[in-house]
């Protein structure tokens, strides 16, 4: 099936339409010699054909009743709504809205995209969506290093180490230093020389940061350098204070958590936010609020493009052109379905119930909860043995934690445990069983 | 009438009636007990809104939004072909939409990205493939890298990279994220790169190589790719193969044939997945077999046994996204290719051609082609010679008019006034000749009534908006 | 269409106006160029006290479809600029060598002085360009 709606009389009538004999008139440009007779690959399959084979690939991804796992991508409830408006193919099946007048729908969606976000974090911009949260830090500090004129950033451990490893290469590109500095050092690191400094709250351990306190402690020592904070799971939000009231310039998120499927990692959703003085050297898409040229009526449209690509070319800041429009809306009916009640609702039960989970631990021998700061849906725990725990959890049906070593080769035997709303009483409880079987089973090695 | 309403915001109320929050079912403390208060935040700002609220609000949006669904795209560039439903199906299927990056258990995902991979390479003729960026800038950034590593592994300083006058707005852009700076060339009469000319700038020793995309942005082939990739070779560069335009050459023609060595493709456009709005899409990046050991991490091969597994490259420029890439888009564009097959993959660029072929032949009858000659999948027009100084954009903005999407306008810059026209394989004849008798009776208008295209769009829920207004005094949020 | 050049002025190739007082230039873009622009929606001025040298980009002007830069006629050291323009960007559009002036210079090379274009030299390269 080649979706090609003519028949064969059509394509003659046209081709007589145009003056050529044969389709193959219309490739005469093409040097023959570089005309290829046709390609190795097998024939097309039919809907069913091609169900059915990818049913085979997909039946060797394990589904698991439920998850323990976390580290920048998470399992939660996501409304019926969301799908229900990304599935119209208004939405879905429109290109980018450079038209404003014909895409009125979708650019009020933007712009209550960027509106939603900004209330949530109390920024006073967001743009309309970076490709995900890594990217979206690596063009932060980027963004920085244009406004300072400087090119050195501090990125503070505990930022994602995925997110580490992209930002270093977005700054080799640019020939930007990057420096990695534990939280507790970051006051000898400091200089005037510094564009700005990264750091994740809660971050990848799952400590959450007095942002406040970092703040004032890095805008003491060097005034100009900006803050930029990532998230990985921003429903914290919901009970959290905002970047917005903490200090921060420059917020950027995952937004994979606001209604968007895990679907291995890909798409994502990169939530970018800003102070308003920085406004004009945001990157990505922005949508505005108008009026008629002749009229009254209030619409919306793209705006600012003088800073993108496709006028400044070679002399704009960042490249990005298709973002991740259809995550946005997946994102904005999310936060609309949830509302503020529902918000602080989800919130609050990721809270308690890893806190729980956390009590329960700390109740079986052999087991230590390593944070020694608040946390939110994330905290990591030192095992007895973690390939027997990711072994009993596997066998009683849930996604293991992440076992550290995979980022941090010298922290054997320590594990990321996630707890969301969507892991219910009974999944804990089995969780907790394989703790304890996985603590039976080294000491019956022993 | 202004079916447009009011924002979502206004439509809150004090109901927290809220349905999507699992019953609390184990013994919880209290927030405050275990958080300080001191990072507890004020209420959060967003209202609630009652769900038949939501559902009307949303419903009535898409109502005033063009999708490719309602209608022909016809925007140079983009490729907006049918989004097969079949697609959309697959990715929602839970063995693909609810399993977790890091989890141990995925062979069907790394499979699927390994197979299409190996598709991707044959339909280009490159020999490794990387599926992890997002976009096709994304893509070309990584393409980039992958030079600026190249060199910098072989100890030679080349900061250069050369782009044509109607490239693409993201080359120069990406050349310059990736640290290079530009020489831009301008395209000779025909709309081709003028060999002369790009020699000499390949003589000054310090240009890494060149982006090109072929067919070019006006729709035309150019008949001495060899020649151009040959020179660049000559003088030590390489060349990169930006694939936004692939969609004529699929079955008929591949990249690596011309002499790319790079080369990056547009999921969402060559291969079918969804525009959303503005994304996401997919920028898978092809190599030849030198640059293998550059492309990013995590790379997925295939060992003597069968089994897909992830392999770190020494020279690899590092990782560009978190994760796998747009895993959901990646399987879209697979199982495109799989209904496809290699028959339909020829006859999708066969029928690109086609389509604009009989557009071009029908417009140019009332409007200015400044390159007539046949065209691949688009072609340009302009507003040069338009009775009563009618514009570029107030034919497009008459266009949305008549019900129909308007081209792309003003790219390529090397055309003044341009109009770029690209119709796809997917449009039957029929919708064409419905565009084709718009545009006959808009140019109509343009001799008799301009004023109908002056004022246009007069038949859209909004008429032109004030764009200056909105640069001058951005509003960007409620 | 007639472009405005006041013969008092000097010009550079790229657009630029001069007016020189003693040690003090004040420059703006020409009405050529703002015409060329399209309605000016944003400028991004330099600091007080930036030292450039002539040729350097000193101010960035943005319209809706593009941006264009303003260079620096002649070396030497910022020492105002148009506040003005933050809130009333269109003055450069509707007043180009009045209420649009950019920036004043204190010049520290005065031969620079002679290389800078009359206006019937640089009404000369606008007439080519329009070609």
């Amino acid at each position: 099936m080649d979706f090609v709606p003519h028949d064969d009389d059509t394509i003659t009538e046209m081709l007589e339409v145009i003056g050529v004999n044969k389709i193959e008139d219309l490739f005469k440009d093409i040097p023959k010699d570089l005309i290829i007779n046709g390609l190795n690959l097998p024939e097309g399959l039919s809907e069913p054909d091609v169900l059915k084979k990818l049913k085979e690939l997909g039946a060797t991804n394990t589904i698991y009743a439920n998850s323990f796992l976390g580290a920048g991508c998470y399992f939660h409830y996501i409304p019926t709504l969301v799908d229900f408006v990304v599935s119209r193919s208004e939405f879905y099946t429109s290109y980018t809205p450079y038209q404003a007048e014909a895409s009125q729908g979708y650019l009020q969606a933007i712009y209550e995209y960027q509106s939603i976000i900004s209330r949530l974090t109390q920024m006073d911009v967001a743009n309309a969506s970076m490709y995900d949260g890594s990217t979206a830090l690596a063009e932060a500090a980027i963004m920085a290093s244009i406004i300072t004129r400087k090119n050195q950033i501090v990125i503070l451990e505990g930022v994602h180490p995925e997110y580490i490893e992209v930002v270093n290469t977005y700054c080799w590109g640019q020939n930007i230093a990057l420096k990695i500095v534990p939280i507790d050092k970051i006051e000898d690191e400091l200089n005037q020389e510094i564009a700005a400094v990264l750091f994740q709250s809660p971050n990848f351990f799952g400590n959450i940061e007095d942002v406040s306190v970092l703040a004032k402690k890095i805008k003491k020592t060097a005034p100009n350098c900006l803050l930029i904070q990532c998230m990985t799971d921003p429903t914290c939000l919901g009970i959290l204070k905002p970047p917005g009231e903490t200090g921060v310039d420059i917020f950027v998120a995952e937004g994979q958590s606001f209604g968007i499927n895990p679907s291995f990692g890909g798409p994502g959703l990169g939530i970018f936010a800003v102070k308003e003085k920085f406004l004009r050297k945001i990157p990505g898409r922005l949508v505005g609020k108008t009026k008629e040229i002749n009229g009254e009526r209030e619409g919306f449209l793209l705006t600012l493009q003088a800073r993108e690509q496709h006028i400044r070319r070679e002399k704009a800041s960042s490249n990005i052109c298709t973002n991740q429009a259809l995550c946005s809306l997946s994102a904005l009916i999310y936060l609309v379905s949830l509302g503020k009640t529902g918000m602080r609702k989800i919130a609050t039960q990721n809270f308690q119930k890893a806190h729980y989970v956390k009590k329960k631990i700390k109740k079986i021998p052999g087991y230590e909860v390593l944070n020694n700061k608040p946390t939110y849906n994330e905290f990591i725990v030192k095992c007895p043995d973690i390939d027997s725990l990711i072994q009993e959890c596997k066998k009683l049906n849930l996604l293991p934690p992440l076992p550290l070593s995979k980022y941090y080769p010298e922290m054997k035997d320590v594990a990321l445990v996630c707890v969301t709303e969507s892991n219910s009483r009974e999944s804990i409880d089995r969780f907790i069983k394989a703790l304890e079987l996985a603590n039976n089973n080294k000491e019956a090695r022993y | 009438m202004d079916s447009r309403d009011s924002l979502i915001f206004e439509k809150g109320n004090k109901n927290t009636q809220i349905n999507f929050i699992p019953k609390m079912d184990i013994e919880f403390d209290e927030l405050e007990s275990f958080i300080p208060k001191n990072l507890i935040r004020d209420e959060v700002q967003i209202p609630d809104i009652p769900e038949v609220e939501i559902v009307r609000h949303y419903v009535k949006l898409s109502k005033i939004n063009y999708g490719l669904d309602s209608g022909i795209y016809p925007l140079g560039s983009c490729t907006m072909k049918y989004n097969p439903k079949i697609n959309e199906h697959i990715a929602r299927l839970a063995e693909f939409s609810q399993i977790h990056p890091l989890q141990e258990e995925n062979e069907g995902a790394l499979q699927l990205i390994h197979n299409i991979s190996n598709m991707l390479a044959e339909i280009t003729g490159m020999d490794g493939f990387t599926l992890q960026p997002a976009a096709g800038a994304h893509g070309e950034l990584v393409g980039l890298l992958i030079l600026k590593k190249f060199f910098e592994t072989k100890g030679v300083v080349k900061n250069k990279i050369i782009v044509p006058d109607s490239a693409h707005g993201t080359n120069p852009a990406s050349a310059k994220m990736a640290g290079f700076s530009i020489i831009e060339l301008q395209s000779n009469k025909s709309g081709e790169v003028p060999l002369d000319h790009l020699e000499f700038a390949m003589q000054q020793g310090d240009v890494a190589g060149i982006m090109l995309t072929n067919p070019n942005t006006l729709g035309v082939f150019d008949k001495q790719i060899k020649d151009i990739t040959k020179i660049v070779h000559k003088y030590g560069g390489l060349c990169y193969y930006d694939g936004a335009n692939l969609n004529p050459m699929l079955g008929i023609c591949r990249p690596r044939d011309m002499g790319f060595d790079i080369v990056h493709l547009n999921l969402h456009k060559t291969f079918s997945t969804p525009h959303g709005g503005g994304g996401p899409g997919s920028g898978p990046v092809g190599v030849t077999n030198e640059l293998i050991p550059f492309l990013p991490k995590p790379c997925i091969i295939s060992t003597e046994n069968g089994i897909v597994c992830t392999h770190d490259k020494t020279h690899s420029i590092g990782r560009i996204k978190a994760f796998w890439g747009n895993f959901g888009i990646i399987l879209r564009a697979y199982v495109y290719i799989l209904t496809l097959g290699a028959e339909g993959l020829k006859r999708v660029g066969q029928i690109a051609v086609l389509n604009a072929n009989y557009l071009r032949t029908q417009l140019q009858k009332k409007y200015n082609l400044p390159y007539n000659r046949i065209c691949q999948h688009e072609f340009v027009l302009s507003d040069k010679n338009m009775p009563n100084e009618i514009t570029t954009e107030d034919i497009a903005k008459r266009i949305l008019d008549y019900g129909f999407y308007a081209p792309t306008i003003y790219f390529p810059l090397v055309v003044n006034g341009a109009l770029m026209i690209e119709p796809t394989e997917t449009e039957s004849k029929d919708s064409l000749d419905k565009f084709i008798e718009a545009m006959y009776q808009i140019y109509e208008e343009a001799l008799n009534e301009p004023e109908k295209l002056k004022n246009a769009p007069s038949n859209t829920p909004i008429g032109r908006l004030d764009a200056v207004n909105a640069a001058r005094k951005p509003i960007l949020r409620d | 269409m007639e472009y405005e050049f006041p013969n008092e002025l000097k010009y550079l190739q790229t657009h630029e106006w001069i007016r020189i007082e003693d040690n003090i230039a004040t420059v703006g873009i020409t009405d050529y160029a703002q015409h060329q622009l399209g309605d000016i929606v944003y400028i991004e001025l330099p600091e007080i006290g930036t030292a450039l040298q002539k040729g350097g980009n000193v101010v960035e002007i943005e319209s809706v479809k593009a941006v264009g830069e303003l260079m620096m006629p002649l070396s030497g050291k910022i020492i105002e600029v148009n506040t003005g323009l933050a809130d009333n960007p269109e003055s450069v559009n509707s007043s180009p060598y009045g209420t649009g002036w950019m920036v004043k210079i204190e010049i520290n090379n005065k031969s620079e002085i002679n290389e800078l274009l009359t206006m019937e030299a640089y009404k000369e390269i606008v007439e080519t360009e329009k070609k």
